[in-house]
């Protein structure tokens, strides 16, 4: 081992209680970072895997304006069609196109007001977690059939089971009157009454026919197996889409804005506490390197009149610092990695977490995955701090007097 | 008493011997008890908007429904009395801060397009103190009483439907025997909200001008009533339990939506969790303080003790050393975090993640909300813990042989 | 009555690996009003006896008598109340609470005591003026020369009345000059008070000021000489 090197390590030992109790503080913020870190993104990621399986899907094929307006005549011509196209093309089926249309709903008792969606029954399943909600019956089956599927809510609430027939009343493309009778083949059930209440799915063919669609639709989605393949993909489908037709294709963050900015809202707080557990290290780690130095200006003296320069002795303290903040970087980054790993077998819950996750599509209990981001970054900040708050003890040694220090008690 | 005189004196003494390792370590919690409690004002005026904002929604602190209404907020759920009667009853009571209103859904259908809406029946009078509409800031006007003919709705949902002021639109609903209740309005007004999702699916018309449409006579959706303090609503709960009879529900914000309801009691435990993590960041520089502290002094508290201090004197002045350095890192970091909340005591605006706020039920400006328990909790809990994390190092230095620690060099 | 008996006392201490008789045996009377000497070389056992005698170490075995009250088998408080009241120290060096002024480190002891303030500060000018400090009652140790403070320290070891002093090693880290000052007040208070002194030293200078010369070698006794009759 080299001398300098071990000199260090001896010197932190000087004073173990001191040395453990430094190394407790940087260890207890990065374990905890490593966790929260760890959580946030996990829960992050699911927030908008969630959100964009539910329904969005990751791309979006539409014509412009529609994703601020949603009018019914902003419409994709064709729409079936250029779907094939790109699932033969990316040979892919988590692709569909879809048409939505907002309609008031009714049994013989009761009417709502509802969006009607037309959906590709083969394909919607691929784009959407709806289809695999349906607890009563069946998903849509073919293009053209006079079929629904409603939410368990709605299907309370207007007194209808599988099998009874609903009218649909609103208004086609062109304005006029639109009107049909369908028959109840699936309820589904999201958990959400709100979302239950107020989504119901028929075949596009169907749709086509009753809103007077002349085979377009409204748009189509894309999903991807990974997040990180949007913008690449999105460049394929661009090129893709035919000449002179008017059509835009918008990614995930275009069609949910609220999502990136509740990640971002969230993620500015949580840096904040982040910032501060950070800061507060820093100090602990300050004062502790600055008594080691104050304490041991007699001895620096010594060393000083034998001729080593302050600058030495500067780097001496940083390494000294160094070494506790690695050991607090090892064991923090260790503890924090154990106590997530239990939690991501045993899943993560606090009391009222149900009712708030659920507002974001996200489960009552999550299970945070270690990866190495999560694990370095914390205490990767953490060190760099730890190392920064040794710069002032060490520069104060530049001031010392070999004879006045040695006089120090 | 005088003992305790005796051994502050000693113990503010001590404090500044060192005064660079007090005045890092005051730093240190001067800063961490700013961060307690200024992240708590920020947390607390976030929570409390984004209940203000929920209970305008809702609206009202407590509501009275049909028992069946919650689940089915159709027409076929209203309060089965008079509207007039029972409201002269509210009167009666004296309450100053209530409303009754036809809350139904509805489709609302311009020249190019429909959406489904909530439709609210108000009396514009007494609707004043609990919407979250500001009359004065209606674009156009807002109703002018019960039976005005006109509709307001959000901005947004006019984008939509490419409707503007002075234009009609069609409301369709149902009436009790469910058969098609439509109307022709003329919109009057548009409004803004500061959550985003209000402009798109409210709009308000006069209540008995929708009583009329739905063929309703003298019977509303609901009754509520706006208390002093969404906090505490008990005191109306009760007054209205008395009023009301027969087949009702009366139910309570915080029962009406769980969501917001449980998003207090979070708050309240992620304050309590963020004092404490703060309070154990800072532990490790304070028993680290002490610890030096005391090993600095053996000397003299071996003296002290040969001259017949009791250990527990002893014990006493390195608790009251710890608990007088942790009083002024309090007062510092509570003036503090004052000081900082006072310039944004009118609101941070938070718009470029609005809709990011939006989706976590936020409006987009912050108002921080600077409790007086908050900060006695942040004062409790740091003096309490503080001299829990004081025991081991005073108690050790209370136990010293007086010969040995006076022989210590 | 005597002041101090000593009956038969033994300490053995672990150094290392060594085992050291600090008291081997040792008994001792010291009488009301002595002043009394205890010579030894270092090692001699002469701290550890004080230290006994000042109930701020246990002996292995034997007795010691302070006031006709047997206090080596006292429980720790009560031997911090003994202390308290009725034993002066004054140790080699930091005699002195760093944080607190001359005036203020006499009156600790009483104000440990519980004596009402306007007492303890006149007591405490008279003692400084006594000891001849009058003057400088404002300042802090560190401020003060070494005899300074060892006349402060005597101040406080007599201030409330005590029956005996213990001084160990008193003068070791002053000139010869101020020491003789400081035996001188020693004698001063021996006699004005009739306070009995016992004082550890190897200062053959300091043994010269004792009536009593109390010679220790390896944890015994070996000479017991009255200066005074001689």
């Amino acid at each position: 081992m080299n001398l300098v090197f071990r000199l260090a390590w001896r010197n932190l030992w000087r004073q173990p209680r001191r040395t453990w109790l430094t190394v407790g503080a940087i260890m207890f913020s990065n374990m905890l970072l490593v966790f929260m870190i760890s959580l946030q993104f996990g829960m992050y990621g699911l927030m908008i895997d969630n959100t964009l399986q539910a329904f969005t899907g990751h791309l979006q094929i539409q014509a412009p304006g529609y994703i601020d307006d949603q009018k019914m005549r902003q419409t994709v011509d064709n729409v079936v069609p250029l779907a094939t196209e790109l699932r033969d093309y990316f040979d892919s089926d988590n692709i569909a196109a879809r048409a939505t249309a907002f309609a008031l709903v009714s049994s013989e008792e009761r009417s709502y007001g509802t969006a009607v969606i037309g959906t590709e029954p083969a394909f919607e399943r691929n784009v959407s977690t709806l289809p695999g909600l349906v607890t009563q019956g069946r998903y849509l089956g073919e293009q053209d059939a006079a079929e629904i599927v409603i939410g368990a809510a709605l299907a309370r609430n207007l007194r209808v089971a599988l099998g009874d027939e609903l009218t649909l009343i609103g208004s086609g493309r062109d304005g006029s009157f639109a009107a049909a009778v369908v028959n109840i083949v699936g309820v589904f059930e999201s958990g959400l009454v709100d979302f239950d209440r107020s989504i119901t799915e028929i075949p596009l063919g169907f749709f086509q026919d009753v809103f007077y669609m002349d085979g377009s639709g409204h748009y189509i989605v894309i999903n991807l197996p990974l997040i990180d393949d949007v913008p690449v993909v999105q460049e394929q489908v661009e090129a893709l889409l035919p000449a002179g037709e008017d059509l835009v294709v918008h990614d995930w963050d275009a069609l949910q804005p609220g999502l990136k900015q509740a990640i971002k809202a969230d993620m500015s707080s949580a840096f904040f506490m982040y910032g501060i557990l950070v800061i507060l290290v820093a100090f602990s780690v300050l004062n502790t390197q600055l008594m080691s130095v104050l304490e041991r200006t007699h001895e620096f003296g010594i060393v000083l009149s034998l001729g080593l320069t302050p600058g030495r002795l500067g780097r001496l303290v940083l390494l000294e610092t160094a070494i506790l903040g690695v050991l607090g970087l090892l064991f923090g980054a260790l503890l924090g990695a154990l106590f997530t790993y239990w939690f991501s077998v045993n899943g993560f819950s606090y009391p009222g977490m149900e009712e708030m996750t659920a507002k974001f599509n996200l489960p009552a209990r999550f299970y945070p995955q270690v990866s190495v981001l999560s694990l370095l970054i914390g205490p990767a900040v953490v060190f760099i701090f730890t190392i920064l708050a040794a710069v002032y003890p060490a520069l104060r040694l530049r001031k010392l007097h070999p004879v006045e220090a040695m006089r120090a008690v | 008493m005088h003992m305790f005189v005796v051994l502050a004196r000693l113990a503010w003494r001590n404090l500044w011997r060192n005064h660079r390792r007090t005045l890092i370590m005051l730093a240190a919690i001067t800063l961490g008890v700013w961060a307690m409690i200024f992240m708590t004002a920020l947390m607390r005026g976030m929570v409390s908007q984004m209940i203000a904002d929920g209970i305008s929604a809702l609206p009202g602190h407590v509501q009275v429904h049909h028992p069946d209404y919650r689940d089915d907020p159709s027409i076929a759920n209203l309060i089965p009395r008079s509207d007039t009667e029972l409201s002269a009853r509210f009167v009666d009571a004296g309450f100053v801060k209530w409303s009754s209103r036809v809350r139904v859904p509805a489709v609302i259908t311009s020249e190019y397009e429909s959406r489904g809406v909530t439709l609210l029946g108000i009396d514009p009078d007494s609707e004043r103190d609990l919407t979250f509409v500001d009359y004065d800031a209606v674009e156009g006007r807002f109703l002018s009483a019960s039976d005005d003919s006109g509709v307001v709705i959000g901005k947004k949902l006019a984008a939509t439907l490419n409707t503007e002021i002075g234009k009609r639109v069609v409301l369709m609903s149902q009436d009790p025997d469910n058969d098609i209740a439509d109307r022709g309005f003329r919109v009057i007004g548009l409004f803004e909200a500061n959550v985003q999702s209000f402009e798109e699916n409210y709009l308000f018309a006069g209540k008995a001008t929708v009583q009329k449409m739905l063929r309703i006579g003298d019977q509303v959706s609901e009754f509520v009533v706006l208390g002093e303090d969404y906090r505490d609503v008990d005191a109306e709960f009760e007054k209205v339990l008395q009023l009301v009879d027969g087949n009702v529900e009366v139910k309570r914000w915080f029962e009406l939506d769980p969501y917001l309801g449980t998003m207090l009691g979070v708050m309240d435990g992620f304050v309590l969790v963020w004092i404490v993590v703060i309070f154990l960041a800072l532990s490790f520089g304070l028993v680290n303080t002490l610890v030096m502290a005391v090993f600095e002094r053996v000397r003299e508290i071996g003296l002290m003790l040969a001259l017949g201090m009791k250990p527990i004197n002893i014990l006493g002045q390195i608790i009251i050393e710890s608990l007088l350095l942790l009083a002024i890192g309090l007062a510092l970091g509570s003036a503090l975090a004052w000081a900082t909340v006072q310039p944004i005591k009118d609101g941070i605006d938070v718009s470029i993640v609005s809709e990011g706020m939006d989706m976590w039920g936020m409006s987009s400006v912050l108002y921080p909300e600077l409790l007086l328990s908050d900060v006695v909790l942040a004062n409790v809990v740091v003096l309490v813990l503080g001299f829990l994390a004081s025991l081991s190092p005073a108690w050790r230095a209370s136990r010293y042989e007086p010969i040995e620690a006076i022989t210590k060099v | 009555m005597s002041a101090v008996t000593c009956v038969d006392l033994c300490k053995t201490y672990r150094q290392g690996e060594v085992d050291i008789k600090a008291l081997d045996h040792v008994s001792i009377e010291i009488d009301k009003g002595g002043f009394v000497c205890l010579s030894a070389p270092s090692g001699g056992g002469k701290t550890t006896l004080l230290n006994a005698i000042g109930g701020l170490d246990r002996p292995d075995s034997g007795e010691v008598i302070i006031n006709g009250r047997r206090i080596d088998n006292l429980p720790k408080g009560e031997l911090a109340e003994l202390r308290l009241r009725q034993i002066g120290f004054v140790f080699q060096a930091f005699n002195l609470i760093p944080v607190l002024t001359a005036r203020e480190n006499i009156e600790f002891v009483m104000q440990v005591q519980g004596v009402p303030a306007a007492e303890r500060r006149q007591r405490a000018v008279e003692i400084l003026e006594e000891v001849g400090l009058a003057g400088l009652e404002d300042r802090r140790p560190a401020d003060m020369s070494g005899g300074q403070q060892q006349r402060v320290a005597v101040a406080r070891a007599i201030v409330s009345r005590p029956a005996l002093v213990l001084a160990d090693e008193p003068t070791a880290n002053l000139d010869s000059k101020t020491a003789d000052g400081l035996m001188e007040l020693f004698r001063e208070l021996n006699e004005h008070h009739n306070t009995t002194f016992v004082i550890a030293t190897h200062d053959k200078r300091v043994m010269s000021y004792a009536k009593r010369l109390v010679r220790m070698l390896d944890g015994r006794i070996v000479d017991d000489i009255n200066q005074d009759a001689a």
